[in-house]
């Protein structure tokens, strides 16, 4: 088996454009979760959301898309995806080279365009130029396209662990000799479907969400993408290299279609499945990027099966807190912001914290803080019970 | 390697194979939908509330779970777009009630992942569970992992998927945008049709896959997936996926096409057929229609033709008179941009 590095990211949300502007917010402890500014919806003014504030139209004139039909989804994956392109240094022979595979995944598609997807599904007109982009699968077969890769492409859907798992299996691509490199990542734009399935899960908060909090009252949605490119540690000679994918495990709850189970069996075996890949021990974990929704089933089921695993609990914080929950793109924005706790030595803070949970006890970290950071775990948990976890090492 | 153990399918057929033409049923407005059995193996409150995607998942797959002898390692589903006709649904009442109070049902159930999270639901299964989604090769990606899965872990046994329903999302879109046909053409007749579009089909399609060769019913050789819309690169790639996979004197008996009916894609499977000149070509679309998963029908398809070693007429397109179906070539295309070869042969006795 060969180590898998990560050689090049990129990431949009909430808290900034670039990977450079995602960290200063991360390290201020800024929270980018607002009421809307640019997505309708009836709930604008009256719940918060973490919106990227970048209009359609902006993102559309920065990369030069004239093609129809292209959804804000797939815009806001194109912008990590160039980022995570450009400081890996890729060259186009190889981006278009049939060893390089593209995995991607989100949950809504161009389901952003509910409207035209409503008047389009319902056949009431001659169908809008969105007619081909709306189901999940879109993104990746547009981006495939317009980058020429030749490689694998899929799109993973685990609900909120969709980008996570994504992840693996670029990796696995590259281990079984698949692809020599695999971009992988996955992206989420807001769309009136999951605002209102969440809703009428009753799980938003109208306040900014507060993981870990005992007063917690649910998630705050979120948008944005993040991508990542992976390669064989040999194969990276001279490159610079982010991190390694030391770990990896997926498990399912098989509980129930939306909720957690008490003892949180899936979230419990995937952290430790991954540490087992990774051929670690828990102790030497020194850092977990929890799942941390805020809504009052997760955190509690993620505290208890942390508390299970690990006989002292490393630190841990839901940038949730920051960003709001991007579904799709959550689980490759926040193996981003493991990488950079990794690259740069450093850990964030979880944000609007004040009183932990009676049963568990547990208080995510509150200050930024530099220390040595070998081993971070990042969880991604979606509905149902598709439980994953990542861990990055230090190269 | 992956060794085939059950098979289980819904389609649009009584049978999976009817035995002559006047038994299949016929399409209805260029339109094949599935006939349902009574999905024993499912506790009927449950089948209830479950939208057909799920239902055709799941009632096609549990009695292969309950009755499986060996412990299940996972649960890998191929399905473009899941349960659709809930995800309508769902849109529906968020534009037509303005965003209002809304009931959840709907939208738990329109996630695509809802087949494979409800089976490890129903299974008590805490393995592995992933749904890929990547459209016309969303069964062809789930058929990688498990290969992938396999070989990470030589005894372990998963169960492998492929699921489309027909919903009032798919067909109204998918119509507008001019995948189906617009002028009426039997099934029956799908193949002579000159006219651009397919019939629009749909089904489920289940299998116990893992590494043991002892009474499988089929073997998994190989598989490549392509995304591109150039005929040459389609032969180029399948004359190198040949030269990987023949050994020297071994050749395809038959030739499972993907053909659709469909004037424009009709020359990706004309160049199929040229690197076949000594093989069976046979069809089975005129049984399914097309979607996004349709070889994972193809490949239940398959796994029968092998077992039985009798093709029905009515599937056969040129008959190069082949005594035994050893090797299989399944050549699949979705939309003129992604296409699949899969190859999988009888497993020596």
């Amino acid at each position: 088996m060969s180590r898998i590095v990560v050689t090049g990211i990129g990431v949009v949300t909430a808290l900034g454009d670039s990977v450079a502007a995602n960290r200063d917010a991360l390290k201020k402890g800024q929270c980018g979760i607002s009421f809307l500014e640019l997505f309708p919806s009836r709930y604008a003014e009256t719940l918060r959301f973490g919106e990227v504030k970048i209009s359609n139209e902006q993102l559309k004139q920065k990369f030069k898309v004239r093609d129809k039909g292209v959804t804000r989804t797939t815009l806001l994956a194109m912008h990590a995806f160039e980022e995570a392109l450009q400081n890996s240094g890729l060259t186009n022979e190889q981006l278009t080279s049939y060893d390089t595979a593209l995995i991607g995944a989100n949950t809504v598609g161009g389901m952003c365009l509910t409207d035209e997807l409503y008047h389009d599904a319902n056949n009431d007109f001659e169908g809008s130029e969105y007619i081909s982009s709306y189901d999940i699968g879109s993104v990746n077969i547009y981006m495939q396209k317009h980058y020429g890769i030749k490689g694998i492409g899929n799109t993973i859907n685990t609900a909120c662990s969709s980008s996570a798992n994504a992840i693996m299996y670029g990796a696995r691509l590259i281990q079984h000799g698949l692809a020599k490199r695999a971009i992988v990542g996955g992206s989420d734009s807001l769309a009136k479907f999951t605002i209102n399935g969440f809703n009428s899960l009753q799980i938003l908060s109208s306040e900014i969400c507060r993981p870990f909090d005992a007063s917690r009252q649910g998630l705050n949605l979120g948008e944005g993408a993040a991508y990542l490119v992976l390669e064989k540690q040999e194969d990276a000679v001279g490159k610079k290299v982010y991190a390694v994918l030391s770990g990896y495990c997926n498990a399912s709850d098989a509980f129930h279609p939306s909720s957690l189970s008490d003892a949180g069996d899936g979230p419990y075996l995937a952290m430790s499945g991954a540490i087992q890949e990774a051929g670690l021990q828990s102790h030497q974990i020194n850092f977990i990027n929890a799942h941390g929704t805020a809504t009052v089933n997760n955190d509690e089921v993620e505290s208890k099966a942390m508390l299970r695993l690990f006989k002292d609990v490393p630190p841990f914080a839901s940038t949730k807190s920051n960003t709001g929950h991007t579904l799709g793109g959550s689980g490759a924005i926040e193996a981003v912001y493991s990488i950079l706790s990794i690259e740069h030595q450093e850990l964030y803070p979880s944000l609007h914290f004040e009183t932990a949970i009676e049963s568990t006890g547990l208080k995510p970290l509150l200050n930024y803080v530099q220390q040595p950071v070998h081993h971070v775990m990042s969880n991604s948990f979606g509905f149902g019970g598709n439980c994953s976890s990542l861990i990055f090492s230090k190269a | 390697m992956i060794y085939v153990h059950k098979i289980a399918s819904v389609t649009p057929q009584k049978e999976l194979l009817p035995a002559s033409i006047d038994e299949v049923n016929e399409s209805v407005n260029n339109v094949l939908k599935v006939v349902e059995p009574k999905y024993e193996g499912v506790p009927l409150s449950i089948l209830r509330r479950m939208g057909k995607a799920v239902r055709m998942g799941v009632g096609a797959a549990l009695p292969l779970i309950n009755t499986l002898e060996f412990p299940l390692n996972g649960i890998v589903i191929g399905t473009a777009n899941g349960g659709m006709e809930d995800c309508i649904k769902f849109l529906n009442q968020v534009i037509e009630f303005e965003e209002g109070t809304l009931t959840p049902t709907n939208f738990v159930q329109s996630t695509p992942n809802a087949i494979a999270a409800q089976l490890s639901l129903l299974s008590a299964n805490n393995g592995y569970n992933i749904t890929h989604v990547n459209r016309g090769l969303a069964f062809e990606n789930a058929l990688l992992d498990v290969w992938m899965l396999l070989k990470e872990n030589k005894t372990h046994t998963y169960l492998l998927g492929g699921v489309e329903e027909i919903s009032s999302y798919n067909y109204n879109i998918d119509y507008l945008a001019d995948w189906f046909k617009k002028d009426e053409v039997s099934n029956k007749a799908m193949f002579a049709s000159e006219t651009e579009g397919t019939l629009s089909g749909e089904g489920s399609a289940m299998f116990i896959v893992n590494a043991f060769p002892e009474k499988a019913i089929a073997k998994i050789d190989a598989l490549h997936l392509m995304h591109t819309d150039d005929v040459t690169e389609i032969e180029r790639q399948l004359q190198h996926f040949f030269n990987q996979h023949l050994e020297d004197g071994q050749s395809i008996d038959v030739l499972v096409s993907g053909e659709n009916g469909d004037i424009r894609s009709r020359h990706f499977f004309e160049a199929s057929e040229r690197l076949l000149k000594d093989a069976t070509i046979v069809r089975f679309k005129h049984l399914t229609g097309d979607f996004a998963t349709a070889s994972a029908l193809a490949l239940t398809i398959t796994c029968q033709l092998i077992q039985s070693n009798v093709l029905p007429d009515h599937m056969v397109k040129i008959d190069r008179h082949k005594k035994n179906i050893n090797k299989v070539l399944i050549y699949n295309q979705h939309k003129g941009i992604q296409h699949s070869f899969i190859l999988v042969s009888k497993p020596a006795a």
